[in-house]
Formats: C-alpha cells, sequence, structure tokens
C-alpha cells in the first residue's frame, strides 16, 4: 500500500512518496537510521510534488488554516491533484501520512483521503524537515530561511494586532523632513533675491516675505513691462494696494541691470521651485497633522502637533516615550545642559522640547518651572493613553489640556482647579455616552420596559440605585460594554451629571463591567 | 597570551579598549539625533545591576572558552557577546568599544548574568553550552528577547534563533527587536502545541527552554520530536517553584530529568543557579545521542 507524507512548509506544500514500506515496515527505528543519512533516506522517501505559495498573502492564509488544523481550498487542490484519485465505494490503495491528526480528520471529510499521524509517520516528517531543501532543487540555501523569516512576521504581526496606521515611524520621518525642508526653503529664498535683486534691487525692501518675494518676481518677469495694470495682480498677490504700487512705482525708477529673456526665464524656473517647495512644505505638514491625530491624538491635542511629534521623534518612538518617567519628558531635549549640570552639581535645567508649547510662554518666570512640570506630567499620560489605549479620542487630551490652562490661572488668579480625578471621571462618562449614542437609537422615556439587551426586570427598578452609583464610582477607560454603557445612558438621562447619594450600595448585577471600579466616596 | 598593548591586538582579540558608561552613551544618543534614540531615554542615570562594568574605565576584552562569547575585564569582570547590529541595544545595557589595528571599533553588549539565565549558567561555569556562531536554535520562552538577541549575537548572520512566545506585549517587543536582527525569526505561538508553529520552523541543532510551565519537560520533548536533530542538544531551565512549590527543590530537579530521561533527552549537565533569590537549576543534554 503506497503511503504520502504531507510536510507543510513556508515556501509551500511538498508531497513526498514513501517507499521500501515493506522493508521498513511500520518501524520508527529503522527510520531514524535512514533518516541521518540524505542519500539513504533519498531511497526511503522520494519527492512526489511541490507546490509553492503564490504570495506572501497566500502563504499567510495557509499558515493561519495549518496552525487551526483546516484545510484551504489551495492544499485541497494540491492533494487532489497529486494523489492517486480514490474512488467511489472502493477502499483506497493509499493513505496520507500527516503532522496533526486534526488536520487529517478535515481532510478525510472533504476528500475521503485517508490520513494517519502515528510515530512513523512524525519520524519520516523529521527526516523530510532534515533535508527539505536539498529535496527541492529550486531553492537555494538561505531561501529557506528567508521565507520561514517573512512568513513569521507576517503571521506575529496578526497575532499581536499590528495595525499599519498607528504606527509612529511616519511621524518622526515627517517631522525630519519638516525640519530639512524649512532650512533649503530658506537658504534658496534667500537665493532667489539675491539673484532677481540684479534686475530690480528695490524690491526686495517692499517684499518681505521669501514666500510673496518669489510670487511676486514670478509675476513681475522684466520690470521694464511692469505698467499700471498689473496693480490688481499685484495686490492680490501681496494683498496691499499701496504696496502694489510701490512695486510699480519702484519698477520704474528701478536701478537695476536688464536681464535678458534666457536669464530670466532661469531665474523664473527657480523662483517657481521655490514656490512649490513651499506648498509641499504646507502638504507635509498636514501630513503631519493627520498622523498625529492618527497615532497619538491626545498628545497632540494637549501640546499641538510639532510639539508632540518632536517629543516622539527625540525619544525614538511612542512607546519609548510612554515608558519614560514625566520627569525625563520635561528635560528631553535639553541633554546637554542637564548632564552638564549634573557633573557640575549646578541648577538642572527646568525645560527641554516642552518649552515650545504655549503654556509655557504664558506663564510667569517664577511660575514657568513648576507649569513644565505640570505639563511634563500630563504630556506623559496622554502619551501613555495614545500607546496603550485602543481607539482614538481625543478627549482625554483635551481635558488635560483645560486642566493645564486651570493650573496657569491658579497662578494668574488663586482660582482652585479642578482635581484630576474629577476630570477623567467626567471624560470617561462623556465617553460612554458618546459610544451608546453612536450605537443605537436613545430611548426617549427612561422608563421603557424593553429593553434591548435582556437584562432582566429586577435592575429596572435598580436603574435609580444605580445611576447613583455610576457618577461616584472612578473607572478606568479600557473597555465600554455595551450594557454599561445603556444603563449609564438612561441613568445620565434620567438626572442631571453629579448627583450625590451617600453611601449607596454597589449594586453587584448584571453590568459586569470589566473596568476596575474604586469603592466610592460618599463625602464629595 | 600576549600582555595587553595599546593600539596592538589583532581582530577579536583587540586591544585596550574604553568602556564608556550611562551618561556617554546618552550624550552620544543626543549628538546622532533621532537614529540612535531608540531603546534609550536621555536623562537616565544608570541605577540597577549592570554586569559589572563602570563607566570610563579601560577594559580588555577576550573570548571565552565558549565559542561567540568574550570577557571584558577590567577593574571587575563582564561577560560580553558581539554586537550583531552595531549601534543597536535592546534594554539600556552598557555597551564596550574595542580599537582594532586598522581603527575600527568593534562593539560589544554587556551580558548580565541577573537578568539571563544562560549568563548565569556560563559565569557558574558549565561546560558547554552548545550554542555557538552558525547553530540553528530554537528558543522557547523568549520573552522580551533579551536572552534570545544575545544569543542571536552568538550565532551570527549564519545561524538563526527561532524565538517563540506567547504573550502578545512580549511580543510586541520581541518583534521590534527581530525587525532590526534578521537573524531571529519571532513565533508569537503558544510553545505547548508545535503542530501549530510547524511550518515557520526548520530543523534546529538546539533548543533552549525557559517557560517556567509546569508541563515545561513534555513541552521541551514535544517540541523537540518535531524540531530537533538527533544528536541535537537542549538546555532547559528548572524554576522548582513553578514546578511544584511544596516538595523540595533537589526533588523536583531529579523529578525533571527522570522525565526527560523518558523522552530521549539525556542530560549530560545539571548546574544549581543560585544567584537570585529564586531555586533554579540549569540541564544540559543531548538528544537521541548515539548510544556508545
Amino acid at each position: 500500500m503506497a503511503m504520502y507524507v504531507l510536510y507543510e512548509s513556508s515556501s509551500g506544500y511538498g508531497l513526498f512518496e514513501v517507499h521500501g514500506l515493506d522493508e521498513i515496515g511500520q518501524n520508527t527505528e529503522a527510520v531514524r537510521t535512514s533518516v541521518s543519512d540524505l542519500s539513504r533516506f533519498g531511497r526511503v522517501v522520494q519527492l512526489t510534488a511541490f507546490h509553492p505559495f503564490e504570495s506572501a498573502l497566500d502563504a499567510l492564509n495557509q499558515v493561519n488554516a495549518v496552525s487551526e488544523g483546516v484545510m484551504t481550498d489551495e492544499l485541497r487542490s494540491f492533494l487532489e491533484l497529486n494523489l492517486p484519485k480514490v474512488k467511489e465505494g472502493k477502499k483506497p490503495k493509499f493513505s496520507l501520512g500527516l503532522a496533526e491528526p486534526k488536520l487529517g480528520s478535515h481532510i478525510f471529510e472533504a476528500t475521503k483521503i485517508p490520513c494517519q499521524s502515528n510515530e512513523f509517520v512524525l519520524e519520516l516528517l523529521r527526516g523530510v524537515r532534515q533535508h527539505f531543501d536539498r529535496f527541492i532543487k529550486d531553492l537555494k540555501p538561505g531561501d529557506l530561511e528567508k521565507s520561514q523569516l517573512g512568513l513569521a512576521h507576517s503571521y506575529s504581526r496578526a497575532k499581536v494586532k499590528f495595525n499599519v496606521n498607528r504606527v509612529d515611524n511616519m511621524v518622526i520621518q515627517a517631522i525630519f523632513l519638516l525640519d530639512t525642508l524649512d532650512k533649503d526653503i530658506n537658504s534658496f529664498a534667500m537665493r532667489v533675491r539675491e539673484w532677481y535683486s540684479w534686475h530690480f534691487p528695490e524690491l526686495v525692501k517692499i517684499v518681505n516675505d521669501n514666500y510673496l518675494y518669489a510670487r511676486v518676481s514670478k509675476m513681475i518677469d522684466d520690470k521694464s513691462k511692469l505698467t499700471e495694470d498689473h496693480i490688481p495682480m499685484l495686490t492680490e498677490v501681496l494683498g496691499d494696494e499701496d504696496k502694489a504700487k510701490e512695486v510699480i512705482e519702484a519698477g520704474k525708477a528701478s536701478m537695476g541691470q536688464d536681464l535678458s529673456p534666457l536669464d530670466l526665464i532661469n531665474v523664473q524656473t527657480f523662483a517657481q521651485r521655490v514656490m512649490d517647495l513651499a506648498d509641499y512644505r504646507k502638504k507635509l505638514y498636514d501630513y503631519l497633522v493627520t498622523k498625529m491625530s492618527d497615532i497619538a491624538p491626545n498628545l497632540a491635542a494637549l501640546i499641538g502637533e510639532m510639539v508632540g511629534a518632536r517629543l516622539i521623534s527625540h525619544a525614538g518612538s511612542l512607546t519609548n516615550l510612554a515608558k519614560c518617567p514625566s520627569s525625563t519628558l520635561q528635560i528631553l531635549g535639553a541633554e546637554k545642559a542637564l548632564f552638564r549640570a549634573l557633573k557640575t552639581r549646578g541648577n538642572t535645567p527646568k525645560y527641554g522640547l516642552i518649552f515650545h508649547s504655549s503654556f509655557i510662554g504664558r506663564a510667569s518666570a517664577k511660575n514657568k518651572g513648576r507649569i513644565a512640570r505640570y505639563l511634563a506630567n500630563k504630556c506623559s499620560i496622554a502619551s501613555r493613553i495614545d500607546c496603550f489605549a485602543d481607539g482614538a479620542t481625543t478627549a482625554f487630551g483635551e481635558k488635560l489640556r483645560e486642566q493645564v490652562e486651570e493650573r496657569l490661572e491658579f497662578y494668574d488668579k488663586g482660582v482652585a482647579p479642578r482635581k484630576n480625578v474629577d476630570v477623567m471621571k467626567e471624560v470617561i462618562e462623556n465617553l460612554q455616552k458618546q459610544d451608546e449614542e453612536g450605537k443605537e437609537p436613545v430611548d426617549a422615556s427612561v422608563k421603557k420596559s424593553k429593553k434591548k439587551k435582556a437584562k432582566g426586570e429586577e435592575e429596572e427598578e435598580e436603574v435609580v440605585a444605580m445611576e447613583e452609583d455610576k457618577s461616584e464610582k472612578k473607572k478606568k477607560k479600557e473597555k465600554r460594554k455595551m450594557e454599561t454603557a445603556e444603563e449609564n445612558e438612561k441613568s445620565e438621562k434620567k438626572k442631571t451629571k453629579k448627583s450625590k447619594a451617600g453611601g449607596e450600595e454597589e449594586t453587584d448585577d448584571g453590568h459586569s463591567t470589566k473596568k476596575k471600579k474604586k469603592k466610592s466616596k460618599s463625602s464629595e | 597570551m600576549k600582555p595587553p598593548q595599546r593600539g596592538r591586538g589583532g581582530g577579536v582579540r583587540g586591544g585596550r579598549g574604553l568602556a564608556r558608561g550611562g551618561e556617554g552613551s546618552a550624550v552620544r544618543g543626543s549628538g546622532r539625533g533621532g537614529e540612535s534614540g531608540r531603546g534609550r531615554g536621555p536623562g537616565r542615570v544608570k541605577s540597577e545591576s549592570d554586569g559589572g562594568i563602570k563607566g570610563g574605565s579601560k577594559v580588555l576584552v577576550t573570548p571565552h572558552r565558549h565559542a561567540g562569547v568574550f570577557v571584558a575585564k577590567s577593574k571587575s569582570d563582564a561577560l560580553v557577546t558581539k554586537n550583531l547590529v552595531p549601534g543597536e541595544i535592546i534594554y539600556n545595557e552598557k555597551r564596550i568599544f574595542v580599537q582594532n589595528e586598522d581603527r575600527s571599533t568593534v562593539e560589544y553588549r554587556v551580558w548580565n548574568p541577573h537578568r539571563s539565565k544562560l549568563a548565569d549558567a556560563i559565569t557558574t561555569g558549565v561546560d558547554n553550552i552548545w550554542i555557538k556562531p552558525g547553530v540553528k536554535v530554537l528558543y522557547l520562552g523568549a520573552s522580551s528577547g533579551y536572552t534570545v538577541s544575545h544569543v542571536s549575537d552568538i550565532v551570527g548572520p549564519e545561524g538563526c534563533v527561532y524565538a517563540v512566545e506567547h504573550s502578545d506585549i512580549c511580543g510586541k517587543v520581541l518583534m521590534n527587536m527581530a525587525e532590526k536582527r534578521t537573524n531571529v525569526i519571532p513565533i508569537i505561538e503558544d510553545a505547548r502545541h508545535p503542530a501549530k508553529y510547524r511550518m515557520l520552523v526548520g530543523m534546529v541543532d538546539i533548543i533552549f527552554s525557559d517557560v517556567n510551565h509546569p508541563e515545561q519537560a513534555k513541552i521541551l520533548s514535544l517540541n523537540a520530536s518535531y524540531f530537533l536533530k538527533s544528536g541535537g542538544h537542549f538546555m532547559i531551565s528548572i524554576k522548582a517553584n513553578s514546578i511544584d512549590s511544596t516538595i523540595a527543590a533537589e526533588t523536583v530537579y531529579q523529578m525533571e530529568v527522570e522525565k526527560l530521561q523518558m523522552e530521549e533527552l539525556r542530560p549530560t549537565e545539571i548546574l544549581h543557579l543560585d544567584s537570585g533569590e529564586e531555586k533554579h537549576a540549569c540541564v544540559f543534554g543531548g538528544y537521541r545521542l548515539p548510544r556508545k
């Protein structure tokens, strides 16, 4: 009876036929000794067919199926193509050896190919695995490892739910490019000014902005052709009719030399380049803003996209930023000053990159350090939320921003800011409410007995009790179950936000929230 | 051995080198900008155990008895491996730079025995770790990849390390590390079911198991039957409390060894590692070794 063995590798499926079955019998020991030597093993087992995977995606599908013990269509067609046909009613004269019995039963159900996976088969598979690269002629040494590497990475990525959109590398590259672009645009713009000034020196003093200068110079072209007709165009560009008139006047009395048409064309092209670059810079900035709101919305809401992106790129990645303590975040960017101060036992710097956010500027000199520390603490919270929570929401970032504002006011006027605990609670409640609204249309009357999720009648009476509980419990943000949201939603609708019931018992019922709850404080 | 001389000394042996401590590396980090920012936090002044090397001292690096491992001698000795990806560190470990004759620098990373059981075993004095340049290693229980990175340094670009780790969080860190090192193949899967990842692994020379699971003997033997070549070797680290915290550690080790022997995993060395608080033992051995 013929025996085949299926071997799944990262580059494809291989089907091997086992010869000399009669000699070996089903003796594992004999197989073992033959495995060690390729020539002997080669006589025992021979390659019948090899089906390489079409693409990386195909390979990933196959490996997922194999790990579950499920047969894919590709595997099925491969087997049916290469194994002898199974005739109806007759007992097949061959069997297929597999590594996993589960896959075997699946294959048998679908194709009636008899499968076995015993020790004997496992030994054979060991041999195949050992000598696999020699069996397949097309595979060069090292190819197999590469395919294993690629496939393992994609498999593992799928396992850890790697989300391409939330890759922070884009932001880091974008911010570097932005800096480089700024420098380059500046150099080029200076060059345009110098070059065109040969022809029209007075323009430099009238138009100060680099970008506008490039546009104006392109528009004016040859200054001798400047007439009153050009005023509307110039006004459009410059935004100021007086300036436009000035330009025309200066053009008439200019002491610059004439340029040949060819020279003018060159200057034009260059000015065009500068304008294009400036436009691109704008687009890049927009891209950066979008990316930041994708990967770190709370950080962006708190301190702005530019500063946020700089922090991330300085730390190396969003995860690194989240891992470091807030004291590190405070002086990220001021390492030279920090270590110098540490070595010479002087005063350490109070702020690094954080300085560029607007809050530090608004604080008085005495309070700059305090605000920096406070801001760094909040930034740490925001970056951690961004890094580890699922779902992109700016709710936390905005609330944190409000807190910083409140603290600034406190330093200014002595108005006591809210406690962090309360603010966070508010955010979570808001988020739950939003979640609920997003998922179902709001129930007008709370007293409706029909609830969408079967909760049980007794809980309706407890809605009153629960709503008051809810407001006092502090929750962590992660999972908002719909039933909980529903309860909350109903409770929110029934009363104003913060009712204070004293010492209500925590009703332990079906709203099994997966959040950690801290005991409610009765006095607040 | 040749006396160490400044500027002399060939390739691997190296001459006098300079060890830079944590402060130095942070300054370097800001100088190079974002490129080396990964994995390093500025302002981190070292406080935790670093494997013995202080910053700023002169070090001499010599090969260890085990191929691929080196020893850095200064006021106190440290185990180091040659960095496969110069410029990158995994875990804030210190690095040692050695100048060669031709002015090129070789970078070594310090291997901390408190963090890594394999390093512990080496410093305790194991006869043979079997891991050397060019071999293929299956590493069960890779965690965040600290020891995996050192194993990958040792086996070099010719060898490869299949790192199996079940947890997501550690898996992410492991995958980040594997992106830099092309000889590490990350597999985020349960080591108890080698059938699930059989498509991703070839035949290996060594299995290294650090899973700390009550059934770790079974896990090792199952993986060995799939992936370990005949005549291959294994190392398993046994934490007595993980198997059974009620009975004495010695008994636990004996039990595990017996379980292994039943599955054709013949132990050749048993080392007791008592450097930490927990009672650990490392068992080295061979698989389907030919009968003498």
